[in-house]
């Protein structure tokens, strides 16, 4: 008899509802949708899309598994949420899932950043998450790809062919856009200004990272690990290797599956 | 069955009656200042003393008026002081600007009561500014300012002891000269021994939280605490702890508390927690995590053993020991003053990160901590000094611990979401270390 | 010829303020001790006399918020810089790094130095007064001097006796005469030397060995002194406030879109390192050191007169604006200090009294050039009456 589940994972975040189908150990298939401000409504259409992509139809599921910081949001029968697994959690375990060589991962969010450190069976042993400063990493690199006129990944490409280390205001992202758009008005390449970006998030991120032992194998997560600018950045702050998991946007979702005792 | 503290009614009242005399009572003399000094020497003036202190006012009117206590800081900030300056400074120079006050009793009283003299402290560099600032709206308030030193261990140093009592005997020379009143060395040593012993009551009922259940929580510690911090040199305030004291000894001795339901025990380092936080406290509380230990609440106005064969302890001070205190000289009772104030554990790790680390493992240790707290108030210079932040690094590895920035009284400061993921966090990492994970 | 001289001292003395990591190599390569201080209230005397090199730790003006993990994002960007360094091991050839009790910021960097980088056993936290104005501060500061020169002795393992102390005393008050002769020069119509050149000058002074400083500085008086000087352009304009060693921001000032001086800059970076001395020939050199100390103008942290609560640095400032007589008035502070602005807020209406324009610009580790030119020239436009 085949025992193995068929269930959904939904990841309510600030910015993005990711899902994604999962039989067994097989990612079926994965949807995201802006959240905006409607965190059910981005549910219910990031799940349609999955079913779509998967091919299947949600009677077939034998549930739904909710993470993400807006995971209370989705309970009830509406989407047969069946289980609900704090981001943290879900992280730990979907990292694990993707590579299970791996003991730390660091998920670089919309709003939030975290790092979470665990054992040999993705159970959660410590976790460290962003302060109020630093909020918003992953929204204000898609602002500044938006200023310039390009992609998130055309901006990681243009960080990637920087000569020059330039600096902005560390304070905040207003401060330091303000300061990007500043220089460049003022000639400065393109290129050092979205290092300089990029050095800026990373370094929130590297900061709280080292409270944590860091235990190798380290892996990145969420969307700004797609960004190599960003993962250069960060094997040199934390004076680690870093790799990124395939998926990166979804591992929360995977991890709420694999959670619900998914993913065998 | 929670158990409900009958000493209460006699520490609010005690309170309130404080704060309505500095407001209200015909004649005497007005007081204002820190009450981080040493609070004595203003009662050898006389017995028509009335004190009003800028760090406890400003914490119990932003839990009783937040409304009114918004407007002040606004007043304040468009006063000049900053969005990132401390917000019990805004918000007491605030109350001078708008020429009005309100108290714990909900009591808003238009027309600012004029100090006759402000007698503080330098407890940070910002509260450095705050008397002078209330003193240049106010006109010009005769003001006079102890340079405290603090650091680790203060207290056993002649050095440090001396310059302290030596700043105190000239401060009484001023407090005559200012006031025009005679010092009465009488009225002044009953105010040291009771400002002593109130310390050390103080310390001696936080230490019976070592005991499993805790008798109190934070929530009732820090409503227990205002006379100690108010006004601790009175008859009064002695025998209110004196009962205190008795009553919380008994829930010991009968294992009860006043949150039964302990699960996890929380050393807590910041300010009051619960005035800021009740939707923090709510998360807490639904999973029977109560904090048990703060630095914040036991360490300003209470006493312990501190250093002991260079390792800290909140062993308490046996309150007999201030009976037998030789306060037959004027300087005497200065220098036990000096020593008693430099004792706080609030005293010395706001100078010596050291001290502060030291007194944290102790803590951990000594009221068998299931998690470490730190939600230090932003732009609170003391709170943050010596390395809360830098606690999290000392820390994380050994006991659960959390941090995340909010402030006690600013709305606009706090991180609510954030603090609501991250006292979430810290309950599942609690649960499973007990469980033998993280 | 002479200008080229006087040029190059000026060059070689901001090279050295722009780079004191690599100072402090080269004092290493000569066999000298050194220390770093992080507040000018570190009696300097005391190492001085003992053999070693007191520099203080400046900023690297490089934006990074590694330290966010170690000192709290609401701290000032001078102390999380400074922090920064000594994580980076920027300054690991340092024998000693000291601080006196005085604001929490820098308290902080200290804390970083000692804890995570490695400065653990070379290191000093030095007890000094909260409060400058006490009565008995003096006797505490003798008393703590005391302490740290047995320390001192200790980690040279020698003694270091009156006549050290009183060479390096005199030593020092050289300095400080030299420099304040610099910043003469800038009262008068037409000064041989501008003011961001005095204060690169003074700010590599912090970071030298003094007697090579005053080797330099008497060659660069010398050349000055036979300068004709050149007519200070414009509008004279003081800049009061918190530690500021960003050179580029003094530049600013005079290349706006108006001719402009900089004529005083009262700040730990410049002129309020120096503007006092050290009583010479006394019997007691702690005691004549803490006489000199508590002689500085005073630093807003600890500046509370008791008995009256006055700031005494306002009567400084005061006196400064009546003897280098300023168009305008420029208040600087790092962003989330907390001393200086609230200073602000009780100078400002004194200078506004005295009916000079002013403006306020908040520092950080990289400051916002075009936005601070806006502000600037508008303050100018205000004092020169310029309207659109």
């Amino acid at each position: 008899m085949n025992n193995e589940k068929l269930l959904a994972g939904l990841d309510a975040g600030h910015i993005n509802t990711k899902a994604v189908i999962m039989k067994g150990r097989d990612i079926l298939g994965y949807a995201t949708v802006p959240t905006a401000c409607d965190a059910m409504s981005a549910a219910r259409s990031a799940l349609n899309d999955v079913l779509k992509s998967a091919g299947i139809s949600g009677g077939e599921l034998d549930g739904v598994v909710a993470t993400g910081i807006f995971r209370d949001a989705l309970a009830g029968p509406v989407l047969n949420v069946v289980a609900s697994v704090p981001e943290y959690v879900a992280d730990a375990k979907g990292a694990f899932f993707l590579n299970n060589k791996s003991r730390t991962v660091i998920d670089i969010g919309g709003n939030v950043h975290k790092a979470m450190s665990y054992d040999e069976k993705g159970n959660l042993l410590d976790v460290i998450q962003n302060d109020k400063c630093a909020d918003g990493l992953g929204i204000f690199y898609t602002g500044i790809a938006k200023l310039l006129g390009i992609s998130e990944d055309e901006l990681s490409q243009l960080a990637l062919k920087s000569t020059k280390r330039v600096s902005v205001a560390i304070q905040c992202a207003l401060a330091a856009e303000s300061e990007a758009i500043d220089l460049m008005c003022q000639g400065v390449d393109a290129a050092d200004v979205a290092d300089a970006i990029t050095r800026y998030i990373v370094e929130r991120v590297a900061a709280m990272s080292t409270y944590l032992p860091l235990t190798e194998e380290i892996v990145a997560a969420g969307g700004l690990a797609r960004s190599q600018a960003v993962v250069n950045h960060l094997q040199r702050l934390i004076k680690h290797e870093v790799s990124v998991v395939s998926l990166p946007e979804y591992v929360g979702a995977i991890g709420a599956v694999v959670s619900h005792g998914g993913g065998k | 069955m929670a158990y409900n503290i009958t000493t209460w009614g006699d520490v609010k009242n005690y309170q309130t009656n404080c704060y309505r005399n500095y407001l209200f009572a015909p004649g005497g003399l007005r007081c204002m200042g820190s009450t981080w000094s040493p609070l004595a020497p203003l009662k050898g003036l006389g017995d028509d003393i009335h004190v009003i202190g800028g760090e406890p006012h400003s914490a119990s009117a932003a839990g009783t008026v937040p409304a009114e206590c918004r407007e002040d800081i606004i007043a304040a900030e468009t006063g000049g002081l900053g969005f990132h300056s401390c917000s019990y400074l805004k918000l007491f120079v605030g109350e001078v600007i708008r020429d009005k006050i309100a108290i714990t009793d909900k009591t808003i009283k238009d027309g600012y009561p004029r100090p006759d003299v402000i007698w503080t402290t330098h407890l940070c560099s910002q509260h450095s500014k705050w008397y002078q600032e209330v003193s240049r709206r106010l006109g010009g308030v005769p003001m006079y300012a102890i340079d405290m030193i603090g650091g680790g261990n203060a207290e056993k140093d002649p050095k440090i002891v001396n310059y302290v009592s030596d700043q105190i005997e000239a401060g009484i020379e001023w407090l005559q000269r200012v006031t025009g009143r005679e010092f009465s060395d009488e009225l002044f040593v009953k105010a040291v021994r009771n400002e002593i012993k109130v310390l050390v009551l103080w310390g001696n009922i936080c230490a019976l939280n070592m005991h499993s259940p805790a008798p109190l929580d934070e929530r009732r510690l820090i409503a227990l605490f205002p006379p100690a911090v108010v006004d601790r040199t009175t008859d009064e305030s002695v025998r209110i702890y004196e009962k205190l004291l008795k009553e919380v000894k008994h829930m010991v001795e009968n294992g009860e508390s006043v949150a039964p339901d302990q699960r996890f025990r929380i050393v807590y380092f910041g300010i009051a927690h619960t005035y800021g936080h009740p939707e923090m406290a709510r998360i807490l509380r639904d999973v029977g995590a109560e904090i048990v230990a703060s630095v914040y609440t036991f360490g300003t106005c209470g006493n312990f053993k501190g250093i002991v064969n260079g390792k800290w302890t909140w062993e308490p001070i046996d309150p007999a020991w201030v009976d037998e205190l030789d306060l037959s000289t004027r300087r005497k009772a200065i220098t036990e003053l000096s020593k008693i104030v430099l004792g706080w554990p609030t005293w010395q790790g706001v100078r010596s990160y050291w001290a502060l680390e030291e007194m944290a493992k102790a803590m951990v240790t000594e009221y068998k901590a299931d998690g470490l707290l730190l939600a230090p108030s932003r732009s609170c210079e003391t709170d943050f000094r010596n390395g809360y932040i830098a606690m999290q690094r000392i820390f994380k590895n050994q006991i659960p611990t959390i941090e995340y920035d909010t402030d006690q009284v600013d709305v606009r400061k706090m991180d609510l979401p954030g603090a609501q993921r991250k006292t979430e966090l810290f309950v599942h990492l609690m649960e499973a270390h007990k469980k033998g994970g993280a | 010829m002479e200008k080229k001289g006087r040029d190059a001292i000026i060059e070689r003395f901001r090279h050295i303020a722009e780079n004191t990591p690599e100072y402090v190599r080269s004092l290493k390569e000569k066999g000298r001790l050194s220390a770093g201080y992080m507040c000018t209230h570190v009696p300097e005397e005391i190492l001085y006399a003992a053999g070693i090199v007191p520099l203080r730790i400046l900023t690297s003006h490089e934006s990074q918020a590694m330290t966010r993990g170690y000192i709290h994002e609401t701290y000032c960007s001078f102390s999380h810089d400074c922090a920064y360094q000594g994580l980076k091991g920027d300054y690991d050839h340092l024998d000693l790094i000291v601080t006196s009790s005085s604001c929490i910021h820098m308290g902080e960097a200290f804390n970083v130095w000692v804890r995570f980088a490695g400065f653990q056993d070379k290191s000093y936290l030095m007890q000094y007064p909260h409060i400058i104005h006490t009565k008995p501060a003096g006797g505490f500061m003798a008393e703590s001097f005391k302490q740290f020169k047995e320390f001192v002795e200790k980690l040279t393992k020698r003694s270091v006796t009156d006549n050290d102390l009183e060479e390096a005393i005199k030593v020092y008050n050289h300095n400080r005469r030299l420099l304040k002769r610099l910043w003469e020069f800038l009262r008068h119509d037409r000064p041989p030397i501008t003011g961001p050149e005095v204060a690169a000058v003074t700010l590599a002074s912090q970071v030298m060995d003094k007697k090579e400083c005053n080797g330099m500085l008497e060659q660069l008086i010398e050349r000055l002194e036979a300068e004709p000087g050149q007519a200070a352009p414009g509008v004279r304009l003081m800049v009061t406030g918190g530690a500021c060693d960003d050179l580029g921001l003094f530049d600013l000032m005079e290349h706006l879109r108006y001719d402009t001086s900089i004529i005083f800059i009262d700040s730990c970076t410049a002129a309020r390192y120096f503007w006092f001395e050290v009583p010479e020939g006394r019997h007691d050199k702690l005691e004549a050191l803490a006489e000199g100390y508590i002689g500085k103008i005073p630093c807003p942290a600890k500046d509370t007169v008791p008995g009256t609560g006055e700031k005494k640095r306002f009567r400084f400032v005061q006196q400064f604006i009546e003897d280098f007589k300023p168009d305008g008035v420029i208040f600087l502070y790092q962003r989330f200090c907390s001393p200086q602005p609230m200073d602000v807020v009780a100078l400002k209406p004194i200078v506004d009294k005295l009916g000079i324009p002013s403006t306020e610009l908040e520092l950080d580790t990289t400051v916002p050039k075009a936005q601070f030119q806006t502000q600037l020239e508008a303050l100018v436009e205000i004092i020169k009456g310029v309207t659109p």
